[in-house]
């Protein structure tokens, strides 16, 4: 069935748009991450505007990711106060990330800027967790214990200023990092369409040291959090939200993360993390194969603002 | 059916017009079958017809065939024309081409090919045919390779995306002074006024021109969203956000198993 889109301004097949929703969204509630960095690409290719596909992916990455935090919300495994101190950041950063997004666009280098984003953010997560993961299934399968969490191992971030205590996380850190992580989630978001849980999950885990019981409901939180914010940046800056195409990936995305979030909380963490490096990798290369090979057509066209036509 | 019953009648109109009005130069009636296309949810393109009549004039004693060619503008726009390059391994845009004031639509249908109706001189001073549109003071009589193949460039892909058109037999003759041109605007026509232009020819000379104007617009939900979107983002940008959190959260609740 096909469905005029108000600000695409074009029509879609409602089904094939939900079907993306829907599995984008199972990935999503598995993984613990907004799945924006499937998505936009998924959108893109399916010959929705870049701007629009951006844009209408952050609001869907609220729904989703909204729906998922209910989840983990009941089962006590968020931590809020971390939560909040990296929504801050990210609501600073996502502002930064809208305004270097409508600059890019005017210059023509906007899909240039998404792809090197997506190779190098991509490629370093996926193959950083791929090797953590397979090491750690590995020692797992030898019967080798895993190794122990130890609480003073900090090394240089322990000597930063501003500590601050979060209890659910049973941590004690600086604030610094924190907030260095959650406003540059906040830019790659905007910039790139994605919540950046696919980052930030690895970064509070191997940075900050945060339990993984409670990394994904935190995380969670903060995609909501910037996500939201950057949806209402979008809307006012770049006029590029199309809420037809966003309320289908929406409704699409969250059933699918109810079972998607299901599924995750009966497989194991390690495995998860395997799953989600492949498949990360996988869309890094994708993008890497699209710079690098000639393309079909060398000429594009787009308005002075930057929309492609 | 309706685009049969209406072409019969707007056919039989500008027949009763032309016959009502003696004449001493050839004179051309147009009319088109509506004046203006609504865009819904449910738009997945439309097509238009384009009628009218050729009142011959009396005096003349020339035999030769009369030549129509129906030309649909669509709202001017300003479009930068990029090109990829390889540069260290990776294919980015660099050099770039900014057109404006090209017609966002643009479809050519005539009774035989252009180039057997006029002279390329002739058809470029009325901008008929894809070869030759007008593309701005800067680029007007520079035919370096270069230049021409940004212009080419542009053409085709307005083309590969359905808004630009030519059709040589595109324009029928359903009687012998009375011509019919169906033009197919496609689900991501641009919305604004367009002209249809209508040009009579007789051996290679440009007779007369006459033309109909008709407008493309959304309706309804479509057109409060665009409207609401462009003039007032952040409460656009609300809604959107409350619908997201309202989805999320209703599906929170449907799907609780615990």
């Amino acid at each position: 069935m096909l469905i005029y889109l108000p600000i695409a301004e074009l029509p879609v097949n409602m089904f094939l748009i939900f079907g993306m929703g829907a599995a984008v969204g199972f990935l999503s509630g598995l993984f613990g991450v907004g799945g924006g960095f499937l998505l936009t690409p998924l959108l893109i290719f399916s010959g929705i505007p870049p701007a629009v596909a951006v844009a209408s992916t952050t609001a869907q990455v609220v729904a989703s990711s909204f729906s998922a935090a209910l989840s983990y919300w009941r089962r006590r495994l968020i931590d809020f106060k971390l939560a909040g101190v990296l929504v801050v950041a990210g609501v600073i950063g996502s502002s930064i990330g809208v305004t270097i997004f409508t600059l890019l666009r005017r210059s023509g280098q906007l899909d240039l800027i998404i792809s090197v984003c997506y190779v190098t953010f991509l490629g370093l997560v996926g193959g950083l967790m791929l090797t953590e993961s397979l090491r750690a299934i590995i020692d797992a399968k030898r019967g080798r214990p895993a190794p122990l969490r130890r609480p003073g191992q900090h090394g240089w971030m322990h000597r930063l200023p501003f500590k601050m205590r979060f209890k659910r996380s049973r941590l004690y850190v600086s604030v610094v990092p924190i907030l260095v992580i959650g406003a540059g989630i906040g830019i790659l978001g905007s910039l790139l369409g994605i919540g950046g849980g696919f980052i930030l999950v690895p970064a509070l885990i191997y940075i900050l040291r945060v339990p993984t019981s409670v990394v994904v409901g935190t995380s969670l939180i903060q995609m909501i959090g910037t996500m939201a914010v950057a949806t209402l940046l979008q809307a006012a800056n770049n006029h590029s939200v199309d809420g037809v195409l966003a309320l289908i990936l929406m409704v699409g995305g969250v059933i699918g993360a109810q079972f998607g979030a299901r599924l995750g909380a009966r497989l194991g963490g390690e495995l998860l993390r395997a799953m989600l490096a492949l498949l990360v990798l996988a869309v890094g290369i994708r993008f890497l194969v699209n710079l690098v090979t000639t393309p079909d057509e060398l000429f594009s066209l787009a308005t002075l603002a930057g929309d492609a036509r | 059916m309706r685009a049969r019953a209406c072409a019969t009648i707007a056919a039989a109109f500008v027949l009763a017009a032309c016959l009502a009005v003696p004449a001493r130069a050839e004179r051309l009636v147009v009319a088109a079958s509506t004046d203006h296309v609504r865009i819904s949810s449910s738009f997945t393109g439309t097509s238009l017809a384009v009628f009218g009549a050729i009142e011959p004039d009396t005096g003349s004693v020339d035999r030769a065939l009369y030549e129509v060619v129906v030309v649909v503008r669509g709202p001017d726009e300003t479009l930068v024309t990029r090109r990829k390059d390889r540069v260290a391994g990776i294919w980015l845009n660099r050099a770039a081409r900014t057109f404006a004031d090209m017609p966002s639509f643009y479809a050519v249908s005539a009774s035989r090919p252009l180039s057997e109706i006029a002279d390329a001189a002739t058809l470029r001073r009325y901008e008929i045919g894809l070869t030759h549109l007008d593309f701005g003071p800067a680029d007007r009589g520079d035919d370096s390779p270069e230049e021409a193949a940004f212009r080419a460039a542009f053409v085709r892909l307005k083309e590969d995306a359905g808004l630009y058109r030519e059709t040589p037999f595109g324009v029928t003759f359903p009687g012998t002074a009375v011509f019919q041109s169906n033009i197919e605007l496609p689900a991501n026509v641009p919305v604004g006024s367009y002209r249809v232009s209508v040009f009579l020819f007789r051996d290679g000379a440009m007779l007369t021109t006459n033309g109909a104007d008709f407008s493309i617009a959304k309706s309804g939900f479509e057109q409060f969203t665009f409207t609401l979107a462009k003039t007032n983002g952040i409460v656009y940008g609300l809604i959107c956000v409350a619908l997201a959190l309202l989805t999320g959260w209703l599906a929170g609740v449907l799907f609780r198993r615990d």
